[in-house]
């Protein structure tokens, strides 16, 4: 080869090189620069309001025997408003990763969106914060969206939440360059797999390939005759036409098993003992099941009941306590996410120290959570494979903090250095892994 | 002298004609909502009782629309759950759509116009009016509903 044309084809090879972005084996165009610690992060919000008195202190015993070492009794003057869950027979999930007893929810008023925004953005909220808005701050969906893999599609990306309100908006922000394009899909399981739910969403028609055909083709003529005005759908995230078809058939089939009547005791316990936290922990898993997302979020928020009755609250927190811990076997018992997911749980905020007046039938006095010391004291739980997550290991002394979480998420998942300087307050919690 | 009076007299006889009487007539002409106007996204509430009223042909009741508009939140797709809902709506006994006369190009000419003006608030451009009617004269399965629910999911829809 003359050597002219040698380095001409050496210099096309060269460009194309430079110019062609590296395409990964799983079909994304870009890599985020960081390595991964695992290829998968569920973040259970362990929310509702937990103190750590009842936690992870066990004043009235273990109360979480599935997450916590020790076989401390219920306190006798509760046990019969307790509903039990089964025993733990196995290892506790303290023994599988890091446990920071002394976690904090250092700023910020300690209310459950403010405790979940800061949670979900890595940066704590002011006292003006809009509940009825999404948070100000990219949350991790965003980041994880726009930052890790721009081209990954958003079904590698749920947030699954107990409750309907505010905990809406956290999907994405309202912050300049992020927002819907970049948010997560968002699920609340309990509207949706209802009776009105059904009734609103389970009798669809349903259209042969044919039908879908010629619907596309005079949906795709009429969008094209409205192109300049469509600016997209407010608060909407985006999936694609396949993973929108996935979608639905993944609802439509939540429906039949519904009325099959497998979400009314799916765990095998005692069907009277299922709370919304367990529903919606449940429905969690089939996602993971379904799609093994990268980053799912989950929520739970029975525990606000200690509100006005203390004894359901700690009723509440054995069953959060079985949840997490049914979540995590579920995971183990998934192909493609068994040893590749690391599991984060953490409550949004604690109680108050003193109780608000209010006594239930066993005589314990409910307690509020309105940013006194105890309110801002928290857990934080990281488990996962042996050789990522360092094993039964526990801080007992404080260290670490709700910010931290958005942190530690991206850098297990490798984009951590990819988020713009400046947005994250927090520090990757690095004393839990290797 | 002569002259004079000859002059005055032209003049009086051009300048004194008597005015015609004009009347201008307006045609009336329909106000309708131009594609390029629509800026507006619907609200949630809106989009579902506009919906409803689009196929069954009534006013959705406050409890229809509270417990539909429960589900529309607790999704993040909003796309993906319009259709969904639309399609759950198609798939009731009493739906209000007209179907196709076939009869003629004038009767369905009539059909695409009347589900642009219902559905879009408007009518068809010539382009979308030949597009549509030649679409439905060239497929005999493509039926009112089909039609009804390409165009409730178009974008347009979500617009007023």
């Amino acid at each position: 080869m003359e050597r002219r044309k040698f380095i001409k084809n050496l210099g096309l090879g060269a460009a194309a090189t430079i110019g062609v972005p590296y395409l990964l084996p799983s079909g994304r165009l870009f890599a985020a620069t960081g390595s991964r610690k695992a290829n998968h992060v569920v973040f259970c919000l362990f929310a509702g309001g937990v103190r750590n008195l009842e936690a992870v202190h066990k004043i009235d015993g273990n109360l979480m025997p599935y997450m916590l070492k020790g076989n401390e009794n219920v306190s006798s003057d509760i046990i019969s408003g307790i509903n039990f869950v089964p025993p733990n027979t196995g290892v506790t999930l303290q023994e599988q990763g890091t446990l920071y007893k002394e976690f904090r929810m250092k700023y910020g008023p300690t209310g459950h969106y403010g405790g979940h925004a800061t949670a979900l953005t890595g940066v704590y909220t002011g006292d003006n914060l809009n509940i009825n808005s999404n948070p100000q701050y990219p949350t991790i969906f965003e980041l994880y969206r726009k930052h890790n893999s721009p081209t990954m599609s958003a079904k590698n990306a749920w947030w699954v939440s107990n409750a309907l309100g505010p905990y809406t908006h956290l999907n994405f922000s309202s912050s300049i360059g992020y927002g819907a394009d970049y948010g997560a899909n968002y699920i609340q399981p309990a509207s949706i797999i209802s009776q009105e739910g059904y009734e609103n969403l389970g009798n669809s028609k349903v259209y042969s390939s044919n039908e879908e055909s010629k619907i596309s083709s005079l949906k795709g003529f009429c969008d094209a005759h409205f192109t300049q005005q469509f600016s997209g759908i407010a608060n909407s995230i985006t999936n694609t036409e396949d993973d929108k078809k996935e979608m639905e058939n993944f609802i439509n089939q939540a429906f039949i098993d519904a009325s099959n009547g497998m979400f009314n005791n799916p765990w095998n316990l005692n069907a009277g003992i299922y709370n919304n936290d367990m529903t919606t922990v449940n429905f969690a898993e089939k996602i993971i099941e379904e799609f093994k997302p990268e980053l799912l979020v989950v929520n739970m928020q029975d525990l606000d009941i200690g509100h006005s009755d203390f004894t359901q609250y700690v009723n509440n927190l054995q069953k959060a306590d079985y949840a997490l811990s049914h979540l995590w076997n579920t995971i183990q018992n998934t192909q493609g996410m068994a040893n590749d997911t690391i599991l984060i749980a953490v409550p949004e905020h604690g109680r108050n120290e003193f109780g608000n007046g209010l006594y239930d039938a066993y005589g314990r006095e409910a307690v509020d959570h309105t940013n006194d010391d105890m309110s801002r004291e928290i857990f934080s739980l990281i488990l996962g494979p042996s050789g990522v997550v360092v094993q039964d290991q526990v801080f007992s002394q404080e260290k670490g903090e709700s910010i931290d979480i958005v942190p530690t998420i991206a850098n297990i998942l490798g984009f951590d250095n990819d988020i713009p300087t400046g947005i994250l307050q927090g520090n990757v919690l690095t004393d839990s892994f290797y | 002298m002569k002259k004079l009076i000859f002059l005055l007299s032209v003049i009086l006889l051009f300048s004194c004609k008597k005015e015609k009487k004009v009347t201008y007539h307006i045609n009336d002409v329909n106000i309708e909502q131009n594609a390029a106007n629509k800026d507006h996204l619907k609200s949630t509430t809106e989009f579902i009782s506009i919906a409803y009223s689009d196929i069954f042909g009534t006013v959705i009741s406050s409890a229809k629309l509270g417990e539909l508009t429960e589900t529309y939140k607790s999704f993040g797709d909003k796309i993906l759950i319009e259709e969904m809902v639309i399609k759950n709506f198609l798939n009731e006994l009493s739906i209000q759509i007209p179907s196709i006369d076939r009869t003629s190009e004038s009767t369905i000419n009539t059909f695409v116009n009347d589900t642009y003006k219902k559905l879009f608030n408007r009518t068809p451009d010539e382009y979308e009016l030949w597009f549509v009617t030649d679409m439905i004269q060239k497929d005999n399965d493509l039926n009112s509903e089909l039609i009804y629910f390409s165009l409730m999911t178009a974008n347009e829809y979500r617009y007023y």
